[in-house]
């Protein structure tokens, strides 16, 4: 979907809007009823009503009209984004108390999906996260079908694989594959394997990554860590490969080192000899990272 | 001549750990040659290194505390009561940094090491207490086999009435928190779970040797030597946190400490808290931590919640609300169950179906080698006097860095 650019404030100057330590006169002390009034209202000023939503957000359920007119703040395409903004906020604030929130649940819900096309970036990538955190299944159709078909998509793919991640079917996993082999960005083939890592079927796919140097050392990083959790019985002999290895990247070391620091079997790795001795001489390497996790590791094991 | 010293009334090296709440303590005489007399008076006293943690001594539950007390000592064996604290403000750094000696004349006959652990501000924390807490709550996550699984799915949607939205939601969490730290302390003894505390800048937090830097995308990038790049929880790599505010210059606008202890004098007031500043803080980020089904996901939420449950700590000891007998410690409104004084709490009573979630994870709440409360399965009650201060037994063995022993 194409980002339409409202008039007024952009989203990224909203978001620096809401910054702390902003305290206007409205942050003395009023009842929440007076703060949702004033939040609410508007003929007052922008900031005064961005205060008032973070006062009292437990309030909005106190009464069905307050919720109303919170979520008319929220849908209304004429109210500065920033307060629209603040509104989400107060009313996500609101929901974690739960039996409180639970009359309001559904017509904020049905209220997240007449957002999920608003044409503020920033307010349609939150309102997306907040539904596809609660597993909505529209939400879900939707982000795939903008990864099957850009065209229709509402945020960039990488964006929609971190947010499909939430609650990972089986039918995400060939357009993540797909993205994997042709990405159109580093940050979508990273969204893609970290959806991936979920995915049993994907282990070829983060050994190849894992054995190719060319390859970035985050997407490495986290193709090491994905196949050690889908064959917890690999970390050992992964990350001693890759210890052992005295070609091998300063990054990646350090990362095996700290996998075998932390996860690794006791018993095994004190038994090991060849792999002691390569720790202990990692020790004085110029890496600073490869020197401090040398060092954990022999706290643990070696001395 | 040789005497035994019992940190929280035991030998055992993991109970050799106390905070500003008095711990009982025991000292008995294991070889009596050179004794003259049926009792021998002994001088217990400690010693520091000037980082390290410092102690005060009082013969009983009550009377002021000093650096050094002589007890006497029966040559029959018999154990002695006193009590250690932590001396307020002098917190330990690393396990075992304080030496409790016990003397007679100058003959030192007995000594122990022992830290005075503490919850502490994590934006403060020394390199070593930072990565002694991350490595070991990676190995708790164990790459999303671990025992951390339980706590991701005591906190869920399904789960939530019973830990939200009522009176019992300080008391939940205290509860929730207390069992993570206590599963952590199994893992490390010297690590206690660390604070954020939200209304302040908190950069030495949001770096990537401690809970990492989150990306445009909010994908929370990590170092290459810190553990928690393993974590994973629901099958899926990786913490999604986007944060909407600067986190290495600002803080989330909230309401700050001093007006969330201003709230009011009453429980029933005081737990309006639960929105601001507790639900303002978790939605000031996007990602794992802004809804209830997915925050546990992120360890940031649980050092969210510690500073959510100091301010119930600070305001406590404000307003003296520690006893359940008292009606302004408690709102005693007539709550849904799992939220009134005398209900057991959910998933630790292991209670299932009905008015209850249809599973229990973890079990029964861990013990502690330093305390002895709540018990396997605390009640709401069980939370609220933490110090011990209305009934010395009820101490759960934690106290915040900035919150004193009554």
């Amino acid at each position: 979907m194409a980002e339409k650019k409202k008039a007024g404030k952009s989203s990224k100057s909203a978001r620096k809007a809401q910054s702390p330590a902003k305290k206007s006169p409205a942050t003395k002390k009023r009842s929440a009823r007076s703060a949702l009034a004033t939040a609410t209202s508007a003929s007052k000023p922008v900031d005064e009503r961005i205060q008032a939503m973070t006062e009292a957000p437990l309030a909005v359920c106190a009464e069905d009209e307050s919720l109303q007119k919170m979520l008319n703040v929220l849908r209304n395409r004429e109210e500065p984004i920033e307060v629209r903004l603040a509104a989400l906020q107060s009313l996500q604030a609101a929901s974690f108390a739960v039996l409180a929130f639970e009359s309001c649940r559904a017509d904020y819900i049905a209220t997240l999906r007449e957002l999920v096309e608003d044409p503020d970036p920033e307010l349609r990538q939150r309102v997306l996260g907040i539904l596809a955190r609660e597993n909505d299944g529209f939400v879900q159709k939707k982000l795939l079908e903008g990864l099957k078909k850009p065209g229709k998509a509402l945020v960039p793919p990488e964006k929609a694989l971190q947010l499909l991640s939430y609650d990972v079917h089986s039918e995400a996993y060939p357009i993540a594959r797909e993205i994997v082999k042709n990405p159109p960005s580093s940050e979508a083939k990273r969204e893609a394997l970290r959806l991936l890592s979920a995915d049993p079927a994907a282990v070829p796919v983060f050994e190849k990554i894992l054995r190719d140097k060319d390859e970035l050392a985050e997407l490495r990083q986290l193709s090491a860590s994905a196949l050690n959790s889908l064959r917890p019985e690999k970390l050992q002999e992964h990350a001693r490969e890759i210890v052992l290895d005295k070609n091998e990247y300063d990054d990646i070391q350090a990362v095996s080192l700290t996998a075998l620091t932390t996860l690794g079997d006791e018993a095994e790795v004190t038994g090991d000899a060849e792999l002691l001795k390569r720790v202990d001489a990692l020790k004085g390497e110029k890496s600073t990272k490869v020197k401090k996790s040398a060092r954990r590791f022999l706290e643990k094991y070696g001395e | 001549m040789k005497v035994e010293l019992q940190i929280n009334n035991s030998t055992s090296t993991g109970a050799r750990f106390v905070g500003w709440t008095p711990s009982p303590c025991r000292i008995r005489m294991t070889d009596r040659s050179g004794a003259t007399s049926l009792t021998v008076n002994v001088q217990i006293t400690a010693r520091t290194t000037t980082t390290g943690g410092a102690v005060v001594f009082r013969r009983g539950t009550t009377g002021t505390f000093s650096t050094s007390i002589t007890v006497p000592v029966p040559i029959t064996g018999a154990s002695v009561p006193f009590f250690i604290a932590g001396r307020f403000g002098r917190p330990s750094i690393n396990n075992g940094d304080v030496t409790i000696e016990a003397r007679v004349g100058t003959t030192l006959v007995g000594s122990v090491r022992c830290m005075v652990r503490v919850r502490k501000n994590a934006n403060q924390l020394t390199p070593g207490e930072r990565d002694r807490f991350v490595a070991a709550l990676a190995q708790l996550n164990n790459q999303g086999l671990g025992r951390f699984t339980d706590f991701r799915d005591m906190h869920t949607n399904v789960s939530s009435p019973q830990a939200h939205g009522a009176p019992g939601f300080l008391p939940w969490h205290r509860a929730y928190l207390l069992d993570l730290e206590r599963e952590l302390q199994a893992i490390d003894p010297s690590v206690s779970l660390p604070y954020w505390r939200f209304d302040q800048p908190a950069p030495n937090i949001f770096t990537r040797d401690f809970l990492g830097v989150s990306d445009s995308l909010g994908t929370v990038q990590f170092s290459p030597t810190n553990p928690l790049q393993f974590w994973r929880t629901d099958g899926v790599q990786g913490i999604n946190r986007r944060p909407f505010f600067n986190t290495g210059t600002g803080a989330p606008s909230l309401r700050t400490e001093a007006q969330t202890l201003a709230i009011g004098t009453t429980y029933s007031a005081f737990r309006s808290m639960e929105g601001n500043p507790h639900g303002s803080a978790h939605v000031s980020f996007g990602g794992f931590i802004s809804s209830i089904g997915t925050a546990a996901r992120d360890p940031l939420f649980f050092l969210l919640h510690c500073n959510v449950d100091r301010l119930w700590a600070k305001w406590q000891r404000v307003n003296g609300r520690f006893d359940p007998a008292l009606a302004a410690s408690y709102d005693n409104t007539p709550s849904p169950v799992g939220h009134n004084l005398p209900d057991t709490m959910w998933p630790w009573n292991g209670i299932t179906g009905g008015t209850r979630p249809p599973t229990a994870p973890g079990g029964a709440m861990a013990s502690s080698p330093s305390a002895t409360a709540p018990g396997p399965q605390p009640r709401v009650r069980d939370s609220l006097d933490y110090q011990g201060i209305v009934n010395l037994i009820s101490r759960l063995g934690f106290d915040y860095d900035d919150v004193q022993f009554a």
